[in-house]
């Protein structure tokens, strides 16, 4: 019995200790997403009560240019900065790794504009694209590109333009690289080394399988990041122009704030975990051919 | 040890806490004792909030002191956004200021107290405004919404670039003592007044629609298009008239290229800078609201001090007044013959929230402010038109802006337009926005644009119906 007493009461300290954070998760997140659900099904305003509509909103989805409009400019993005923005932490990442005098302050150079905050470096680099007084396009002007593009006015140039200021803040990503790749262990190039490998195929055959675990946690983050991403075109080019750089994000935003379609927003976002999910599972079901932990 | 250790550090702990409890900040901090405190939100800041704070202490130490409230102004951004959610919450402000645009979606889905009879009771009729404003401030025949500031919209244009461009104005058939009388002139002053640099790029336009692009939804209010049949609860966007509004937003794409004009218009600096386009005289005419004024006085004193200081100016007659300015006013021509005094009049919107607890005391500070003297003292600050049927001699010969009368005739014009009371708004502003810059960009051909639009905004327009109905039958 006064076992029993004690388990409750121990039970219960650790309740009180862990009730910030417990309250804190039903209050501020499970239920939101649970409310979300709901809501997804129903036409609410937000200064009318919510009424339940079924599946209208799931269906008004596939007749919405504009949904599917931010979808295409979603993936488009994802093409132009998943692929690239791995490449680029990868090679940083190597170059971070290697043992040269002041190597901490490269790492500190690159690590740098992460620190930055969004909307602070987005200003910075609505500048740099100016398309007559930018540095880039002055650049341009003097490598002999008479008529360098209009960066971010321009409908073909605008999403790369911001593919490219994505890259920017790829430091997180590259510290995290910069890890796996002192943790593959030296045998392994030591081995390759005496089986007579070259610097490529040693790339290949071990610094890449090495972090390919490393690889898999950025590749999944990034996928998470890129469908979510809102702030920098929302600040850029807000979805301009001709909304070719209209995200997902962006037109769930002001569906839920500015045409008070909460209902349908609450789909979108739905959705967005759906296809979160979805590209999240794909990456699971290929890692089993591509990813290799240690020990195994 | 320890436990005394832990003690102090709990008392040092809580004696702050409790200082903060007991003697901390108040939100009624500075209020005085025996008041009703009416808070109010609005959207202004910099200039504009200063003035609205002038005229906000004036009522709390003259009618307010009298009638025990305070009015408690409280500036903020994204004031739709906060109000609505505030609305939703149930803690509303207790007036919020919103833009014309918003009205008639607040009001659709209830979320504003009907003025009617607070208005009636207080003695502000039809007759106390000018129509365009009256008319917008009501939603399916309701009043809802006050104005706090007016605006519309005109033609301001360089005095000193016309004067300096003046033999090539004439050499073309222009007269540069004149502003343009119609859209026809405009293109054509443009094409005169417009200069390139030796690698084509554009030093200085003489006109851009695009320039600065804040009226696209407006913009077929010159060619004498519609955006609504409010009797049909139709979007009437593919008009021959809308058409030919976005032909002539395209005609300038077409002349000097997409790429030509968003360099030229990334080149410029913001509208509340010393670079402001106008005021650099890069941007020769520009269509503009009566705001301009203190802005080009803030900005580039110059320009409005040509002979005199601006003090010394106040003092003249208007006529003496005007040769002050590098600047001057003109109604915006019209495109359709016979068409005179075309504006688009737009304007800040007081509104009571749904919800609001303290909904009497915050009608008399509204109605304090629509009051002829206060409402002028505001205007004249912010250098505005009046929107109220009379106004007075010194506010037209004392206005910081020495072209209000152009502003004043244009709002009173028959042809003085407001928004149509659309209930999706924010939509139709979000599309028309859109598709006048694909039209701009010559991505896609007018009729192309406006018949996207049309349909697209009809489709949500029908479902907005479906659901009301529904709503209605769920009652």
């Amino acid at each position: 019995m006064i076992h029993w007493r004690n388990e409750i009461k121990q039970t219960a300290k650790g309740m009180a200790f862990l009730s910030p954070w417990l309250v804190g998760f039903v209050v501020f997140m499970a239920l939101p997403i649970g409310l979300s659900l709901y809501l997804s099904f129903c036409n609410y305003p937000l200064l009318q009560p919510p009424v339940f509509v079924g599946l209208r909103n799931y269906h008004a989805m596939l007749h919405d240019s504009v949904f599917w409009e931010s979808l295409r400019n979603t993936g488009y993005y994802a093409l132009l900065t998943l692929p690239a923005g791995m490449i680029i932490a990868i090679a940083a990442a190597l170059l971070l790794n290697s043992r040269v005098r002041g190597i901490a302050i490269y790492r500190a150079i690159i690590f740098l504009p992460s620190l930055v905050p969004l909307v602070a470096s987005s200003m910075v680099w609505l500048w740099l694209f100016n398309s007559r007084l930018g540095l880039i396009n002055t650049c341009l002007r003097y490598l002999g590109i008479l008529h360098p593009p209009g960066w971010l006015t321009s409908p073909k140039w605008a999403m790369p333009s911001l593919a490219i200021m994505s890259f920017w803040g790829l430091g997180n990503t590259v510290v995290i690289y910069l890890a796996g790749l002192q943790d593959v262990p030296k045998e392994l190039y030591e081995a390759a080394e005496i089986d007579g490998a070259s610097p490529a195929r040693q790339l290949w055959h071990v610094t890449l399988p090495g972090i390919s675990p490393v690889i898999f946690f950025n590749l999944i983050m990034a996928i998470i990041g890129v469908v979510q991403n809102f702030t920098v075109p929302y600040v850029m080019t807000q979805g301009g122009p001709d909304r070719v750089t209209y995200l997902f994000t962006m037109y769930l935003y002001d569906n839920a704030f500015s045409f008070l379609h909460m209902g349908y927003a609450s789909a979108m976002a739905w959705v967005e975990l759906l296809m979160v999910l979805v590209l999240t599972a794909i990456a699971f079901w290929s890692s089993r051919h591509w990813v290799h932990y240690q020990g195994k | 040890m320890r436990r005394m250790l832990r003690n102090i550090g709990f008392v040092l702990l809580l004696v702050p806490a409790l200082a903060i409890l007991f003697f901390g900040p108040r939100q009624q901090a500075g209020v005085p004792k025996g008041r009703v405190v009416v808070t109010y939100w609005e959207k202004w800041t910099g200039p504009e909030e200063q003035q609205m704070r002038i005229i906000v202490n004036d009522f709390n130490a003259t009618v307010g002191r009298k009638k025990h409230i305070y009015v408690q102004f409280v500036s903020m951004a994204d004031i739709d956004k906060k109000t609505l959610i505030a609305t939703a919450a149930g803690v509303p402000p207790d007036i919020a200021g919103l833009w014309d645009n918003d009205i008639a979606q607040f009001a659709s889905l209830g979320a504003l107290t009907p003025l009617g009879k607070l208005a009636r009771e207080h003695g502000i009729t039809s007759k106390t405004y000018k129509k365009v404003y009256w008319r917008a401030c009501h939603y399916h025949g309701r009043l809802y919404a006050l104005v706090s500031t007016p605006a519309d919209i005109a033609l301001f244009y360089n005095k000193l670039i016309f004067k300096s461009d003046a033999a090539k104005l004439r050499a073309a058939g222009l007269n540069p003592d004149k502003a343009p009388q119609t859209i026809h002139q405009l293109d054509a002053y443009a094409r005169v007044l417009t200069k390139f640099g030796p690698d084509g790029q554009l030093l200085r336009a003489g006109f851009l629609p695009t320039e600065p692009g804040w009226y696209y939804p407006e913009v077929f209010f010159w060619f004498g298009g519609h955006i609504w049949n409010a009797k049909t609860h139709k979007f009437t966007l593919t008009s021959p008239q809308n058409i030919a509004a976005y032909r002539w937003l395209a005609s300038y794409s077409k002349w000097l290229g997409p790429n030509t004009i968003n360099s030229f218009a990334t080149a410029q600096g913001n509208f509340e800078s010393a670079q402001n386009p106008f005021m650099l005289g890069t941007l020769a005419m520009e269509q503009q609201g009566p705001w301009m004024a203190n802005y080009i006085y803030s900005y580039d004193k110059p320009f409005s001090t040509l002979h005199c200081s601006y003090a010394k100016a106040l003092t003249l007659p208007l006529a003496l007044r005007r040769k002050n300015y590098g600047w001057a006013v003109a109604p915006f021509p019209s495109a359709v013959p016979g068409l005179k005094d075309v504006s688009y009049c737009g304007f800040d919107a007081f509104v009571i929230p749904r919800g609001a607890r303290h909904i009497k005391q915050a009608f008399t500070f509204i109605a304090y402010v629509e009051s002829q003297p206060v409402m002028e003292r505001l205007c004249s600050m912010m250098s505005k038109n009046s929107p109220l049927r009379k106004v007075s001699k010194r506010f037209i010969e004392r206005n910081p802006n020495p072209y209000i009368n152009v502003f004043e005739k244009l709002a009173s014009s028959p042809n003085a337009r407001g928004l149509p009371q659309i209930p999706i708004m924010p939509q139709v502003i979000d599309e028309l926005n859109t598709e006048a810059q694909a039209v701009a960009l010559l991505e896609r051909t007018p009729r192309r644009a406006l018949q996207k639009a049309q349909d697209r905004l009809q489709r949500e327009y029908d479902s907005y119906e479906r659901v009301q109905k529904l709503r209605r039958a769920l009652k």
